[in-house]
């Protein structure tokens, strides 16, 4: 049985820690922003490891609070906030979050973290090319960089997937983690 | 870290989902390079158009932007921007287009150059 008292220190843990998640994330972000980039909108999409940890460790709500205060606040931090640059982001991270909800729940028994990066690589691609082609270009010839875009989604995705999934396990060896995990993306490893 | 360990990391779904995504791209790929090759090019200047050139001339076009003179090129019909007053030149980067519905842009100069074919405007989504 578990105590009320329990209960609140659990709630506060979850808290602190998802505190710490988005302060990661923000950095991510921010790094992500100073690195010099091949074609604009190209993101590695480094942040999107703790949203895949928030996912795996808390569910649904941790990942979709942590990718949109990620994005306001690392917004903010680069000085782009409310501008083309946040749009694209925001939507990118919006898409990026629908369908790793979708992936979650639809897939809940197979997919792992891997996938639901993948998942997230893509929708932050379609909501990018979506927002970019209705607002930013106002052009549907922007589609055309679909392709470039999707293939550079494979190879992130599957390496911020895995690394994501490192971080899951090792934190998960943790004991504050240790029962409290109610989240997403089987583990093919057992920690 | 050894390979195997880390592909030991991905269920059978996420394989079927890398598997599933390389497909999309290489059918999104199949889509854009299948496109015909183009008739004319349209230059516009802001949002309005600028200039429409056939493209099988040589010839070399200077558009006034906010920012100055952006230099656009065509030879052999293909289109390129050959300088550009912006700071980070990335429509000189973008190179060379041929195809219709291929797309140049120069947002800091307000410049877009685009391709048309035969046949009306299509585009990857019309298809």
């Amino acid at each position: 049985m578990i105590s009320s008292a329990d209960e609140q220190l659990e709630q506060i843990r979850q808290r602190v820690f998802m505190a710490l998640f988005i302060a990661l994330a923000v950095g991510l972000h921010t790094l992500e922003a100073l690195l010099p980039n091949p074609l604009p909108w190209f993101r590695v999409g480094l942040a999107n490891i703790l949203a895949l940890t928030a996912l795996s460790i808390y569910g649904l709500k941790g990942m979709w609070v942590l990718s949109l205060s990620r994005i306001f606040i690392g917004s903010l931090l680069i000085g782009n906030l409310f501008g083309p640059g946040f749009l694209l982001s925001f939507c990118g991270g919006v898409g990026a979050c629908l369908l790793m909800s979708a992936g979650a729940l639809l897939l809940k028994r197979g997919i792992g973290l891997v996938g639901l990066s993948l998942l997230g690589a893509t929708g932050h691609v379609c909501g990018q090319l979506l927002i970019a082609s209705l607002v930013v270009v106002q052009h549907q010839s922007i589609w055309l960089l679909l392709p470039a875009f999707l293939f550079f989604a494979l190879i992130s995705g599957v390496i911020n997937g895995l690394a994501a999934d490192l971080l899951v396990d090792y934190l998960l060896k943790h004991p504050a983690f240790c029962d409290c995990r109610k989240g997403f993306g089987r583990h093919h490893v057992e920690g | 870290m050894a390979l195997g360990s880390l592909l030991a990391r991905m269920t059978r779904t996420d394989r079927w989902l890398v598997l599933l995504l390389m497909l999309a791209a290489f059918a999104s790929l199949w889509f854009v390079l299948g496109r015909s090759v183009g008739r004319s090019l349209l230059v516009y200047a802001g949002d309005t158009l600028a200039f429409t050139a056939p493209l099988d001339q040589d010839r070399q076009i200077e558009l006034h932007g906010p920012l100055g003179d952006t230099l656009i090129e065509v030879v052999a019909g293909k289109v390129r921007v050959i300088s550009s007053p912006c700071s980070r030149k990335i429509c000189i980067g973008m190179g060379a287009i041929q195809r219709s519905g291929d797309l140049l842009a120069c947002v800091p100069n307000r410049v877009v150059i685009r391709i048309e074919g035969e046949g009306g405007e299509y585009d990857l989504l019309s298809r």
